[in-house]
């Protein structure tokens, strides 16, 4: 290990930001997780509920002049509504069709998000929302929020930075979602969409209406997503049409897969170890490859990962194999 | 109206394109039951074998097609023994097959963005070679697509109708069991199949760098998805059914762009066009124009 | 039996239903009724059609021709949820318990009227999601009893036995309080003392509740014992409809099983490979 890497892995604020990623990553993960672990849905253009979340918000603060927070409920219920609007054609296709369909809705939401610049700011992403020559920004009432956390925090902690801050903030919505769908899987509502997942058949021969609850389910998936999209858009304080193409999906996979599909807690395990050799990838020093060639080497590793994992664990890393929702 | 012939002409181009690619993944569909999610990248590396024989190399465009076609096939086969045929032993499902597709799209793409960069490439052609019709016009590039994508659709529907290998394939993929009771030698037709499928992306993808200015690594993956609307449109499995969807999103695809339109839409929303006809057949038609119906 | 004629009343009627695969017809006009607490056989030799039937009768396949009726009502083309809320259960040739789910999970998932199983009502009404889940578990309980599967509640549906699977299927069937259940060869793989106790079981629903069961059977012994009708089925028709003893000496029965048919072939080749796709 290089004297640099050393330094970074012992950086207090290394692991605060590999925390702030992994949470954002877990409750986008999480949303995945109700779609695919619980009711095995494959919805692959998972980060188009990211997007529309952000972008609502953003152009309500921006645009319409609304307050955070109800712009924020109202960029959770629109992600809700597209999850909706994706599912209506696509829950009655095949799985891996319906992977590509979802697919493909993502692509289109970023391809609107990319053109439609008088809306969403085009390719130079939202400080372009009110035209060019002005900075936009959304993120002033949040800060004060943030704020308020944190004076809160350090009565009790003494120094606290902005992203420790938002560290706390973020996990403590982990948990409470963690909680909410443990509570969810073991009602019976999640019965009725683990029955979906084992067998659509079966369950719509015992009476339950399996259209509705994918719809269900995808809304509820949607509006982690849009959540994720929303700490997302806050962290980073702006983002673009490049933030959210269909290698974000791609991650929130491996990461629902490492964690074995059908454990709530395992998610955040997951977000954790691929939030690390993210992060710790873009940091280390990898000889021979210049540093764009290391940014397609992290791709192609990412790519033998997920290969690697459904030829050899396809259960995960704490998955059990009678549990084994893949293979 | 010159207008109108025109976009019906590139309309032509980019369906026979999509037709290629599409009949490529719908006929390992039939047979292996699995959606290659990498087969856009087939398309890109076809591409790219023949930017290394044409550019790099300087050879000849006829020469850089057939090693494209032949490399992408090699591709395939290569895969085939050491990945896909593995895996399938392994008793591998549906959904794990996929997302190691997805896996594999990604190894083969920041592969061939390692090489080659994300830089626009060009193949070494006369691009100022036109042909007038009068209503139309079309350039070298895009004559030559048209017609070897036409010739490469009548030899594989030549072959599938006609010779021992193509009733073999299409007996395959209609009823897996009954071809094993009746001698058919599966996994021989499997490898057939996949020389075939990678073969027609790799030409597919040369094609579409011809008729395109230019062309990247993401070039692939912005294909898939109107093939896989082809594919689905077409009836999932059925190798003539995607021949004719892809013509006719190419139709679709060009003329959603034709001013008398309400001002058409704009040039970039062409792969949403595809999509959203898909989209529309799919709520009326969830089996596809030529597909089977869905049963228990 | 009594002689208040609803005995004679058809639960189920079905009319000159028709369904074909690829060219060839799994359901040729079939025409045949289910009269309410009654036990009634369907047999017939393989590719007969007997299990489509099952499937267009419950929704999984749409007729393209023909009516069908139950308790009255057209449910030809409606969905098979929305005809097992009616009523008419059924379970399948091959079982499908729900392998990654408990045994006890399955059978309370079949249970109508549950609250929470609606988002709303989960969280605005708790007390009578828990009241209703605990009703439900108690029922669950008693079914599994009945066919001696409640030592196994807790164990994953996948790692039961098949015929242990075939009971499940039948307790499962039974939660809802079904009008009618049809059963697709319910005994396959069921330990013969346990089978009879089934066929007790179901003798006795039919006299306490006036619940009706359809069951398709191979095991003939069953079919004669238990049954007072039977339906015979060959190429997608029906071929005799009587007592036991009616079909049993009727030659075109005989021919049915004995004969080599093209068309039997063809449609169990229909069946056979559309059912895996």
């Amino acid at each position: 290990m290089t004297p640099a890497l050393a330094t970074i892995f012992t950086s207090v604020d290394f692991w605060t930001f590999v925390g702030v990623v992994a949470g954002i990553f877990t409750i986008f993960a999480l949303g995945l997780q109700v779609q695919f672990g619980f009711t095995g849905l494959l919805n692959f253009g998972h980060v188009a509920f990211m997007a529309v979340a952000a972008y609502t918000m953003a152009i309500l603060i921006v645009k319409v002049g609304w307050p955070m927070w109800a712009s924020a409920l109202a960029a959770i219920g629109m992600a809700m509504a597209f999850g909706v609007l994706i599912g209506l054609p696509t829950v009655r296709l095949r799985a891996d069709f319906l992977a590509i369909a979802t697919i493909a809705f993502g692509e289109i939401i970023r391809l609107i998000a990319l053109n439609e610049s008088d809306l969403t700011g085009g390719p130079q992403g939202t400080i372009n929302l009110r035209g060019a020559g002005t900075a936009a920004s959304f993120n002033a009432e949040w800060l004060s929020f943030q704020n308020t956390v944190r004076d809160w925090l350090e009565k009790g902690f003494g120094d606290v930075s902005r992203d420790q801050t938002m560290l706390v903030i973020i996990w403590t919505v982990v948990v409470l979602l963690i909680l909410l769908l443990q509570f969810l899987v073991h009602s019976p509502w999640g019965r009725v969409l683990r029955s979906i997942r084992e067998d659509e058949d079966a369950s719509s021969a015992l009476g339950k209406n399996v259209f509705a609850y994918k719809l269900q389910a995808l809304a509820l998936g949607a509006a982690l997503g849009a959540v994720a999209g929303l700490f997302f858009a806050f962290q980073f304080s702006f983002f673009s049409p490049q933030d959210f193409d269909p290698l974000t999906t791609f991650f929130a996979w491996i990461i629902v897969i490492l964690g074995g599909t059908g454990r709530n807690w395992a998610v955040p395990v997951g977000a954790i170890i691929f939030g690390v050799i993210f992060a710790g990838t873009r940091f280390a020093d990898i000889p021979f490859f210049d540093t764009a060639d290391q940014a397609f080497l992290r791709l192609i590793l990412i790519g033998l990962i997920l290969i690697g994992l459904m030829a050899f664990r396809p259960q995960g890393l704490l998955g059990k194999r009678e549990e084994m929702v893949l293979g | 109206m010159s207008e109108l012939f025109q976009l019906l002409a590139n309309g032509l181009v980019t369906g026979s394109i999509i037709s290629i690619g599409a009949i490529g993944l719908t006929l390992v569909y039939g047979i292996l039951r699995i959606v290659n999610f990498a087969h856009g990248e087939y398309l890109t590396f076809g591409a790219f074998m023949a930017f290394l024989v044409n550019v790099t190399w300087g050879g000849h465009m006829v020469a850089a097609i057939t090693f494209a076609i032949a490399l992408t096939a090699l591709l395939g086969v290569t895969l085939e023994f050491v990945l896909w045929r593995p895996m399938r032993n392994k008793g591998a499902g549906i959904i794990s097959l996929f997302i190691t597709s997805i896996g594999l799209a990604l190894v083969v793409r920041h592969l061939i963005f390692m090489e080659w960069g994300g830089q626009p490439r060009r193949y070494d052609v006369n691009v100022f070679q036109v042909y007038d019709l009068g209503i139309f016009r079309l350039s070298l590039s895009q004559v030559v697509a048209i017609a070897v994508a036409f010739a490469a659709i009548l030899l594989v529907g030549i072959m599938l109708a006609r010779t021992r290998l193509g009733k073999s394939m299409r007996a395959l993929s209609d009823n897996p069991e009954l071809a094993s009771v009746a001698g058919i030698d599966i996994d021989r037709v499997i490898v057939y199949t996949w020389i075939l499928g990678a073969g027609l992306a790799g030409l597919g993808g040369v094609l579409q760098g011809l008729v395109q200015t230019s062309f990247n690594p993401n070039m692939g993956f912005t294909l898939l998805l109107p093939i896989f609307a082809a594919v689905i449109l077409g009836g999932i499995g059925s190798a003539y059914g995607a021949l004719a969807a892809g013509v006719l999103l190419g139709l679709v695809m060009e003329l959603s762009t034709w001013d008398a339109l309400a001002g058409g839409i704009r040039a970039v929303y062409k792969p949403a066009v595809a999509f959203a006809l898909l989209i529309l057949i799919l709520l009326v038609r969830p089996q596809g124009v030529l597909g089977k119906a869905r049963t228990v | 039996m009594g002689s208040d004629g609803r005995e004679d009343e058809k639960i189920l009627d079905v009319r000159t239903v028709v369904k074909h695969f690829g060219g060839v017809a799994a359901l040729d006009e079939a025409t045949l009724d289910v009269r309410r607490s009654s036990i009634t056989a369907l047999i017939g030799p393989n590719g007969a059609g007997k299990t489509t039937l099952f499937h267009v009768v419950t929704g999984f396949y749409r007729p393209e021709r023909g009516e069908i009726r139950f308790e009255g009502e057209r449910v030809d083309g409606k969905p098979p949820h929305a005809i097992a809320k009616r009523g008419l259960v059924r379970t399948f040739q091959v079982t499908k318990a729900l392998s990654r789910m408990s045994v006890l999970e399955n059978m309370m998932l079949a249970a109508p009227n549950q609250p929470g199983e609606h988002l709303w009502r989960l969280v605005l009404t708790p007390r009578a999601v828990r009241r209703r889940e605990r009703e439900v578990e108690e029922k669950a309980w008693a079914l599994l009893e009945l066919v001696q599967l409640d030592k196994l509640g807790r164990d994953y549906a996948g790692t039961l036995s098949g015929g242990q699977r075939k009971l499940l299927e039948f307790a499962r069937a039974l939660m809802s309080d079904p009008a009618m259940v049809m059963l697709d060869e319910p005994m396959a793989g069921v330990n013969p003392a346990l089978g009879l106790q089934l066929l007790e079981r179901m003798q006795q629903l039919r006299a306490e509740r006036r619940l009706t069961f359809l069951l398709i059977e191979h095991d003939m012994e069953v079919v004669m014992t238990v049954s007072e009708r039977v339906i015979v089925m060959n190429e997608g028709r029906v071929i005799a409809d009587g007592t036991p003893d009616e079909v049993r000496g009727d030659p075109r029965v005989i021919d049915a099983y004995l004969g080599v048919h093209a068309g039997e072939e063809r449609a169990a080749v229909a069946e056979a490979t559309e059912g895996t796709r």
